[in-house]
């Protein structure tokens, strides 16, 4: 199948204006006619559901937690990314754009990122206009800070509470539109699957996680902005309920998935302390540009951290990477850290940890400016590990955190499914193979703000809608599969519990389809997985009933499509032959261990095409062209 | 160490509920305190017994989902830190540790430590926002707004409606939620347009949740997980005063 | 309406419960002020009553009536609210612990309804005389010092005028002269109030319910104060700590003033000669 990425022509720069000239409109009287579906409410899906809204769509919007604040945008801690070029830097659209691409090694589509790096600033605008309490300076103008790899200050923040700040402001907007009636909140509600009919998504199952009621919904469009799919790794950095049940549901309906082995595993979290962990904390990266990484330049040295000699120290990011030091890409400064760990020189009980260093900082600024910046993480830190990194260096390893992957969309962000729209991390589109600090917020803002509406339109204008109700055929056949699958998962009645399954899948995953990936690795978790998956079936255990709310049964659901998922990602990351971004291939580096393009067999997007459990699915391409970013060997030296 | 735990359990809203005492013997120190429960869970369901429900999601503090009252004070003895966040190197080996769900009428319970609390989300839909559609807002620099100001406005903006407040008031008083999010808004001169109405709606849909009064306790921010100061409750009510005698609509 | 639409409002009803407590703290203060001219003594003491009771005139009633109001307010805005605050939290707790609410904050409509006892026995005790009648009918025969004076150019013989003095030899009086005629006591009759206090005071009963009603008003007050600036919405970083010490200061202070009468006079050091 070819997949048609609708990118308009003409120049980078006017493809978007030209898009949104060409797009059809609906007529401000009739777009009450139209239903949209939004499935999840982080900043993708708050703040397309309250923009629909008050374009005067009809708007449901669906959340499986208590409350739409409650979602999981809310725990990015560093910042979002503009071109505003504030502090005067040398910073423009077109560098924001090169430099997303360039992080992304070369595997995004250049239309999208420039699209992004266009309406980044509106996201600006739009947030403070919201109230969102940017740090400012004196002068009462918005602050900026350099973040993540960035040569140029364009990060606005919000103390270490970027996300959850955003996160309020598109949960605001969303309040507003709902207590104006236009949009309907559903909460604690869980999508278990999508209707299609004739061709085109009309609707949406769910279970009442309360009642254990299985409900459908009809809409003339459905946008899923459920997230990402990181917790496949059991450990990682999202919250507990993260999970891919509603992309690889659309995924077996037809939608394809796009470069699901690109998971990006974050440099800075707190270690892991033993089996009971049930997720890792994410420290935020901007404590790379004050903090110093080291570890012990011998093995197995066991001396306190401040008892290591100055010249017995491996500042290995700082010596490998000269002009970016700690700063280094997240890609690369995790896989640093797998490195020398490996060698036997890490840190801490376990041995997976390096060390973080305020030390120098402390004297070079004084300790009230580290408090200042860093005082909340720091805080944090000590709560969980009970030291404190003012006077020890704390102690970071990475962890799986965000995925590039998801499914794939076109430039209108509408999946292969017609009417299909998926937003945010849920979709696999700006960021290649690996996303860069502070960029996650602002794709999520982006499509749902400033894209979604105007493309939305367009697929409304561009077709006829019969009228439907959920009494539909297609409603009732998806509801009696959810029904029956709720009961199965009831009456299995084995021996091991969700958690547990999810636990070993985790183990697996992280083990051969991690921060390093090889070949026969990734052959023996195709092995694994199905294997494991088969047990899942007979000899899983879930108490309780199917008409209450539920928590091991809610796991159990979750678990159960991350055990299918996995073998899609496990396909991916064996088929792309290649290094590039978040993905490395231990085949494919240079001598010093850089990861290794193959431009000439891999600058394409593989989007998979479900064709049964257990099947290998079919890998579709789209290929990407570069017309305005020469394709380069990405260096940090 | 080993822990006695004494939890609520209650099937669902109508159910009277119980108290439930449990046994726990290797709990590490290392351990969250829902690690620990998630513990017991997992030793639950392998005796085919329900696990205890309790909301939690981010597990890092910050989208207050976490909810319980841990021997009587609402994300128990840590100060300024959320349920998920509480080690157990809090406690001691031997403990006693009882675990309740957040009470208040306007918190119904939904199952063992499960509340409903979305009465929040209705106080902030009636008003908790600054209303301008998307596309329409003016460069971000065009307002500038003091960095004390700013400050102050992030202070209340910290909040994360996790209800602790309304766990620990004896009256069940919201005025600590609302008046963050009153004061967040006040403080920006974004947020003026809006201001009087705004007190006033959020207020009265405050009032007909079913919340208490406010009796100047200050137990609200003493167990609130992100510190939020009473200040904005004296704040707000001026707010309130003042919007009450010049604001003409009745709310 | 208006006087019964403001309970459906928590914040208006604080707001009332913050106006109506100042209004009976500055009456307190005012009290405790008065009460302190019984250590100078009778003489002091009894004028002091005297001139609240005789020669204000109506002002005394228009503040026993502001008074009365807003203690009725005081007394009904609480019960409401205590009312809707047990109907916000339905059910307790199994075990309840408190971080930073102190006792004093959470008993306040307890004791509120204390004091609200106490100030009706201490009313009927000292102001209506209902419950000592023998302690509260006493006369105290004083006498003060007056000028003769005699109408300038009559024979009409001597008027005693608390008005001359024996500086001025003719003084205006009520638009006539008058010439002055050396000195004059005069002897009147007033209500004993010291004599009364002394004798209520002595009686171990009286000075025990009176002690405690006063610690139980230093407790209410201890949290009131501070409350009151909180609910009127005065509080800022800078100076609320001061208002709070503060407040605890003050009704430390009214307690003791208060409590000094009764255990002085019961250990014989003030009224010894009544």
């Amino acid at each position: 199948m070819t997949l048609d990425s609708k990118i308009p022509s003409g120049p980078i720069q006017d493809k978007w204006d030209k898009h949104k000239f060409e797009m059809k409109l609906i007529n401000p009287a009739n777009k009450r006619k139209y239903k949209v579906i939004v499935v999840g409410t982080g900043l993708a899906g708050a703040s397309a559901a309250a923009s629909l809204a008050e374009l005067g769509y009809v708007v449901e919007a669906f959340t499986y937690n208590d409350s739409p604040r409650r979602a999981h945008s809310i725990a990015a801690q560093g910042g979002i990314n503009a071109a505003k070029n504030y502090p005067n830097d040398g910073d423009s659209i077109w560098r924001l754009f090169y430099d997303t691409v360039k992080g992304g090694d070369f595997r995004s589509r250049e239309a999208n990122v420039y699209r992004l790096a266009q309406v980044s600033n509106n996201i600006i605008d739009q947030c403070v206009a919201q109230g969102v309490p940017f740090a400012r300076e004196y002068g009462g103008l918005l602050d900026n800070r350099s973040f993540g790899g960035a040569q140029v200050s364009r990060t606005f923040y919000a103390r270490g509470q970027t996300g959850q700040q955003l996160l309020l402001g598109a949960y605001s907007a969303l309040s507003r539109a709902i207590g104006k009636k236009q949009v309907t909140m559903h909460i604690r509600k869980e999508l278990k699957d999508l209707v299609i009919i004739d061709g085109r998504v009309r609707g949406i199952v769910t279970r009442d996680l309360v009642s254990g009621k299985i409900e459908s919904y009809w809409a003339d469009a459905v946008i899923l902005a459920t997230g990402g799919y990181g917790n496949v790794f059991f450990l990682s950095t999202n919250a507990q309920a993260c999970n891919v049940t509603a992309t690889y549901r659309a995924y077996k309906k037809g939608a394809f998935f796009a470069n699901p082995c690109y998971t990006q595993i974050h440099p800075t979290c707190i270690p892991v302390s033993g089996e009971h962990q049930s997720k890792l904390t994410l420290m935020s990266e901007s404590l790379r540009n004050d903090g110093r990484i080291w570890v012990p330049k011998n093995q197995g040295d066991k001396r306190k951290p401040n008892d290591i000699p100055e010249n017995e120290r491996d500042y290995y990011l700082e010596r490998k990477y000269p002009s970016f030091g700690n700063l280094s890409p997240r890609d690369i400064s995790s896989r640093s850290a797998k490195e020398v760990c490996d060698e036997g020189r890490g840190v801490g009980s376990t041995g997976y940890g390096v060390y973080l260093d305020f030390a120098d900082a402390i004297n070079r600024l004084g300790k009230h400016v580290i408090e200042e910046r860093y005082g909340n993480l720091f805080e944090m830190y000590e709560r969980i590990t009970g030291e404190d990194p003012y006077m020890t260096p704390m102690r970071i390893y990475p962890a799986s955190h965000y995925t590039m992957g998801g499914l794939w969309v076109d430039y209108n962000l509408m999946s292969t499914i017609p009417g299909l729209h998926v937003l945010g991390e849920a979709n696999f589109s700006d960021h290649g193979a690996n996303r860069l600090g502070a960029s996650a917020l602002m794709q999520g803002l982006a499509d749902g703000y400033f894209v979604i509406p105007y493309t939305i339109g367009n697929y409304f204008g561009s077709n006829k809608f019969d009228k439907i109700t959920i009494e539909h055929e297609e409603f009732k056949k998806a509801e009696a599969e959810v029904a029956e699958k709720t009961n199965t998962l009831l009456s299995i009645n084995g021996k091991k519990t969700p958690t547990m399954f999810h636990r070993e899948l985790g183990k697996i995953m992280w083990e051969y389809c991690g921060m390093a990936r090889n070949e026969a690795g990734l052959k023996k978790a195709l092995e694994l997985v199905p294997a494991l998956r088969e047990e899942f079936w007979q000899n899983l255990t879930v108490t309780g009933e199917g008409n209450d709310l539920n928590v091991s049964l809610e796991k159990a659901g979750r678990v159960a499509d991350f055990l299918e998922f996995a073998e899609v990602m496990l396909w991916d990351a064996l088929e792309r032959n290649e290094s590039c971004g978040a993905h490395f291939r231990e085949e494919h580096q240079y001598p010093d261990g850089e990861a290794k393009r193959d431009d000439e067999h891999f600058t394409h997007v593989a989007a998979w095409e479900f064709q049964g459990v257990g099947k290998k699915p079919i890998r579709n391409i789209e290929p990407l062209e570069f017309e305005n970013v020469k394709l380069a060997v990405r260096s940090y030296k | 160490m080993k822990l006695t735990l004494y939890i609520w359990r209650q099937k669902n809203a109508a159910d009277k509920g119980h108290m439930e005492k449990y046994q726990l013997n290797d709990v590490m120190e290392d351990m969250s305190f829902l690690e620990m429960l998630d513990v017991l869970n997992e030793d639950l369901i392998l005796k085919g017994k329900e696990p205890v429900a309790f909301d939690h999601d981010c597990r890092e503090g910050i989208c207050g989902a976490c909810s319980l009252t841990i021997n009587g004070v609402p994300h128990g003895p840590e100060k300024a830190t959320t349920t998920c966040q509480l080690h157990m190197r809090k406690f001691k080996d031997g403990d006693s540790i009882y675990i309740e769900p957040f009470r208040a009428k306007a918190f119904p319970v939904i199952k063992d430590l499960v509340v409903d609390r979305s009465a929040f989300d209705r106080i902030m839909q009636a008003g908790g926002f600054i209303g301008v559609s998307t596309g329409n807002a003016p460069d971000a620099h065009s307002v500038p707004v003091s960095k004390k100001n700013a400050d102050l406005a992030m202070d209340a903006a910290a909040c994360i409606g996790c209800g602790a407040c309304v766990a620990a008031c004896p009256n069940a008083a919201a005025m600590l939620f609302v008046a963050a999010k009153v004061s967040q808004f006040a403080l920006l001169p974004q947020g003026q347009p809006e201001r009087k109405k705004r007190v006033l709606s959020m207020v009265s849909q405050m009032q007909k949740e079913g919340f208490g009064a406010c009796t100047n306790f200050y137990e609200c921010e003493a167990v609130c997980p992100k510190q939020v100061s009473v200040r904005f409750i004296a704040k707000m009510n001026r707010d309130y005063l003042c919007s009450r005698v010049t604001e003409a609509v009745e709310v | 309406m208006i006087l019964i639409n403001y309970l459906k409002s928590t914040i208006l009803s604080k707001f009332v419960m913050a106006v109506t407590g100042i209004i009976l703290v500055l009456f307190i203060i005012g009290h405790c002020i008065g009460n302190m001219q019984l250590f100078i003594g009778r003489e002091s003491f009894n004028s002091y009553a005297y001139f609240l009771q005789e020669r204000i005139g109506e002002l005394l009633w228009i503040m026993r009536i502001g008074l009365i109001l807003s203690l009725i307010f005081h007394v009904v805005t609480s019960i409401r609210l205590k009312f809707l605050n047990l109907g916000a939290k339905p059910k307790k707790y199994e075990v309840k612990n408190y971080v930073k609410a102190k006792l004093t904050s959470r008993t306040m409509i307890w004791t509120g309804i204390m004091i609200f006892a106490f100030v009706t026995y201490h009313i009927l005790q000292f102001t209506t005389g209902t419950i000592y009648p023998g302690d509260y009918n006493r006369t105290d025969y004083y006498t003060t010092n007056a000028m003769s004076v005699k109408k300038l150019g009559s024979d009409e013989c001597c008027t005693k005028s608390r008005e001359a003095t024996a500086k001025d030899a003719i003084i205006n009086y009520r638009g006539n002269q008058y010439e002055t005629a050396g000195n004059h006591p005069i002897i009147s009759e007033r209500h004993d109030a010291y004599g009364m206090v002394i004798h209520g005071f002595r009686r171990p009963i009286v000075a025990i319910l009176y002690i405690i009603g006063m610690i139980l008003l230093g407790f209410h007050l201890n949290h009131a104060i501070q409350s009151a600036f909180q609910t009127l919405g005065y509080n800022n970083p800078k100076y609320f700590n001061k208002i709070v010490v503060g407040s605890t200061v003050l009704s430390t202070l009214i307690v003791l003033c208060f409590i000094s009468l009764p255990i002085t006079i019961i250990f014989g050091l003030v009224g010894g000669g009544v």
